[in-house]
């Protein structure tokens, strides 16, 4: 910890929110020079400041971090990465629903947009730092300068899956001073420091989307073209309906499918035949699997490539991790063999691997593999 | 770490308040206005009142009436200006004054403008033409001059108003004002001229200036911001735009007496001849040692005729929004195009309009300098200058 005894100029990303408030108040107590920086990520328009009032991304969020500032009495900044984040995060959310996967524009956000594009802010600032308020450690070996990402000691607020795509460059410089504190201090904490954000409750659904949902969302961004109407068909090889757009679901769902025979009524969303457009169905037990594919993998810790690894691994956000054997191909993929079968895996959410507490790394499910194509040989 | 005092270099954002204006507003305060009655009553009488303490109001705002009318042309009536409470809210009156009777009665009227303008006037061509009339918008070249090339056509169409500004706020280049007065007149069109950023740079005559209106703003000369002065051509109608007595109907509202006294004492101690003097060594020195030292700096509007306290520049490697905070850290106090109300910079449209890219337009930066500004800080002002490109460049090319 001496890089950190050193008090330097900390460049800390604020929302607008209690947790990230937090922590530029912690850091400043600590005796850094503390940069407040609000990432202006979308423009919601001045006509809905009251309908995404409170909400990420907002007039009011830029203004609450402006009063903790000057609270804190730290200079702060608003940048505009309204083009960046359309492009890395608005975009690819789009794309891949078309791609029909599901994507996690919160994954995306941390490493393109927050881990990145902060970075260059820094540098350009000055800064030695890069803080946020995220519930996660990072934890850096003295001797070796290696810097390992752990889990946040508030179990119901850990942040880890989120932030798997960070590298060793960033983490380095990286600081996130709430991942020892539960989410009940934080806020203590909060009215301790007199910041008027200390009751203003937490942000919850994706800042970007509004009272449309995201099909609403979706559509008012493609063309019908682009998302065209096609059939259901049942796991057993039945056309059992029609469907007005596969964009509309996710794997797992039940909702909105209306299939009209009455043993078909628990039938869930298994997957999709992209090539003509089917969406395929059947009973829950069909939805449980035990491989995937995934790809773009990150490895924070360097692991051994050529070994097979049995790990833990996290399949979506409030997804309880499971024991798994890791093995590794080339161009960042991985195959994921569960020792259970694990309920609903979805192409397009991020698979986050942990040993113990420590994130080891993580990527996206590409595919999701039957039990006859793993027999086929395809586990190694 | 607290507010540093930074070194100012943004005076066309707003200008220090003068010594002049602040001994007034002082002296207000400490009773002028109370008839010899007890000093310790601080007291802001209502110009529009009757009684003796009315009346005084309304010779003190008369007397600052005449100040301000007699710096701006030996032939300016007092009573042909309009007391407002911004240069916004004076340009935002002479449009909607010209075009709105025109458009609620369903005509279609032509409004001449240009790329440039502040926002004040530029917010109103959307609301021009969402209400049906006709805006034309005179390009500038890539120095931000005007183009009077090919304006004669767009003149030729008639029009109901030609509204420009003098001196641009982010360039301070300086508009061919004769050019296009000339222009306008030859084919009968109604003048207005944004002259907010002209007052007290250059020399002010609406004695021969010959427009219809003439706008101007209070803290840009060393007044209190919440002041604007419209001044109106004789035989140009107002119709107000809030309604109220005051101001020969022209415009409502209590009248903003400390302020109007404020900004008669400013107006009084205006020198554009000096200041140019005493200004423009300074800022051509400090243009010569940043194009000296910062190898890849682009003076943007650098070849127009500029008014001598402004400095806009662009650096090659750097199109991000950076600089402002950079510079902001070490102590100097720029400006860039313009920012929203979040604080988040948009990109200039008037570098835009210069042939800018959108990505340069927000990388750009604007040294403004007070009068008080000396070369000892503009030094340290040039170090600072130089190691923040230096760092928003490594950062630029570190991020491919």
């Amino acid at each position: 910890m001496s890089a950190l005894t050193e008090k330097k100029r900390v460049l800390v990303a604020m929302s607008g929110g209690v947790d990230s408030s937090v922590a530029a108040a912690l850091l400043k107590n600590q005796g850094y020079e503390v940069i407040g920086v609000h990432m202006q990520l979308w423009n919601h328009g001045q006509a809905n400041v009251e309908r995404f009032g409170g909400r990420c991304c907002s007039l009011i969020d830029a203004n609450d971090a402006r009063r903790v500032c000057d609270k804190l009495d730290i200079p702060y900044y608003v940048i505009n990465a309204q083009d960046v984040f359309q492009d890395k995060v608005v975009d690819y959310f789009v794309h891949e629903y078309l791609q029909n996967r599901t994507p996690n524009p919160c994954v995306q956000c941390n490493t393109q947009i927050k881990f990145s594009y902060l970075f260059q802010k820094a540098d350009e600032l000055g800064c030695d730092w890069v803080a946020t308020g995220h519930y996660a450690q990072v934890v850096q070996d003295g001797v070796s300068g290696h810097a390992s990402l752990m889990r946040g000691v508030d179990p119901q607020k850990d942040q880890t899956y989120f932030l798997f795509g960070l590298t060793q460059k960033a983490l380095r410089r990286t600081m996130m001073p709430l991942g020892n504190l539960p989410k009940m201090m934080v806020r203590k904490l909060a009215e301790e420091f007199g910041l008027a954000v200390a009751s203003k409750p937490d942000s919850q659904e994706i800042c970007f989307i509004g009272e449309e949902g995201y099909v609403g969302f979706i559509e008012s961004r493609t063309t019908p073209p682009l998302r065209p109407v096609g059939l259901i068909r049942s796991f057993d090889g039945n056309i059992i309906g029609e469907h007005e757009g596969l964009y509309k679901f996710t794997v797992g769902q039940k909702k909105g499918l209306q299939l009209k025979d009455k043993e078909h009524q628990n039938y869930f969303v298994l997957g999709f035949e992209s090539k003509t457009q089917t969406l395929i169905v059947g009973p829950e037990e069909q939805l449980y699997r035990t491989d995937l594919l995934a790809g773009k993998v990150n490895w924070i810790r360097p692991i051994n490539q050529i070994k097979s690894h049995r790990i833990k691994a996290k399949i979506r956000s409030r997804h309880e991790e499971s024991s798994c054997l890791v093995t590794c191909f080339e161009n960042f993929r991985v195959q994921v063999s569960f020792d259970e079968p694990q309920r609903a895996i979805t192409p397009g959410q991020a698979i986050v691997f942990y040993d113990g507490d420590e994130v080891l790394g993580g990527g996206f499910i590409d595919d999701v593999l039957n039990t006859s194509e793993v027999s086929k040989g395809l586990r190694v | 770490m607290s507010i540093k005092a930074a070194i100012y270099l943004d005076s066309n954002a707003g200008a220090p308040l003068k010594p002049v204006a602040r001994e007034k507003i002082l002296s207000l305060l400490d009773g002028e206005a109370n008839l010899g009655g007890p000093r310790s009553f601080s007291f802001i009488p209502n110009p529009s009142s009757v009684h003796s303490y009315g009346r005084r109001a309304k010779r003190l705002s008369a007397e600052a009436r005449e100040k301000i009318a007699g710096s701006l042309g030996a032939t300016v009536d007092p009573e042909q200006l309009v007391f407002t409470s911004s240069g916004t809210e004076a340009n935002q009156l002479v449009v909607r004054s010209v075009l709105e009777p025109l458009l609620n009665s369903g005509k279609s009227p032509h409004w001449i403008t240009t790329r440039i303008e502040h926002d004040s006037n530029r917010k109103l061509v959307d609301w021009v033409r969402s209400r049906g009339g006709r805006v034309s918008e005179l390009p500038v070249d890539s120095e931000g001059r005007i183009q009077l090339n090919g304006a004669e056509e767009v003149f030729s169409q008639g029009a109901v108003l030609c509204s420009f500004v003098w001196v641009n706020n982010e360039t301070g280049v300086i508009a061919d004002v004769k050019g296009l007065v000339g222009l306008s007149q030859r084919f009968g069109v109604p003048v207005h001229i944004d002259a907010a950023q002209a007052w007290g740079k250059i020399s002010v005559d609406l004695s021969i200036l010959q427009a219809q209106y003439v706008t101007f703003s209070g803290h840009k000369i060393g007044g209190l911001a919440g002041t604007g002065v419209l001044w109106v051509g004789r035989g140009q109608l107002v119709s107000p735009v809030i309604l109220g007595k005051q101001e020969k109907g022209r415009r409502g509202g209590s009248e903003n007496l400390l302020g109007v006294v404020a900004l008669g004492a400013a107006a009084g101690d205006v020198d554009p001849e000096g200041w140019t003097k005493r200004v423009r060594p300074i800022r051509d020195r400090l243009e010569f040692e940043i194009t000296r030292r910062i190898s890849g700096t682009w003076v943007n509007g650098g070849r127009a005729d500029r008014v001598a306290n402004t400095l806009n520049l662009n650096f090659d490697g750097v199109e991000r929004d950076g600089l402002v905070m950079a510079l902001d850290l070490s102590g100097y106090s720029v400006s860039a195009g313009s920012a929203c109300s979040s604080g988040v910079l948009e990109s200039s449209h008037v570098l835009q309009a210069m042939g800018k890219t959108e990505l340069q337009a927000m990388a750009a930066i604007r040294v403004s300098l007070v009068d008080e500004t000396s070369w000892v800080e503009l030094e340290g002002f040039v170090t600072a200058l130089d190691q923040a490109v230096a760092r928003m460049r490594s950062a630029a090319v570190r991020s491919f």
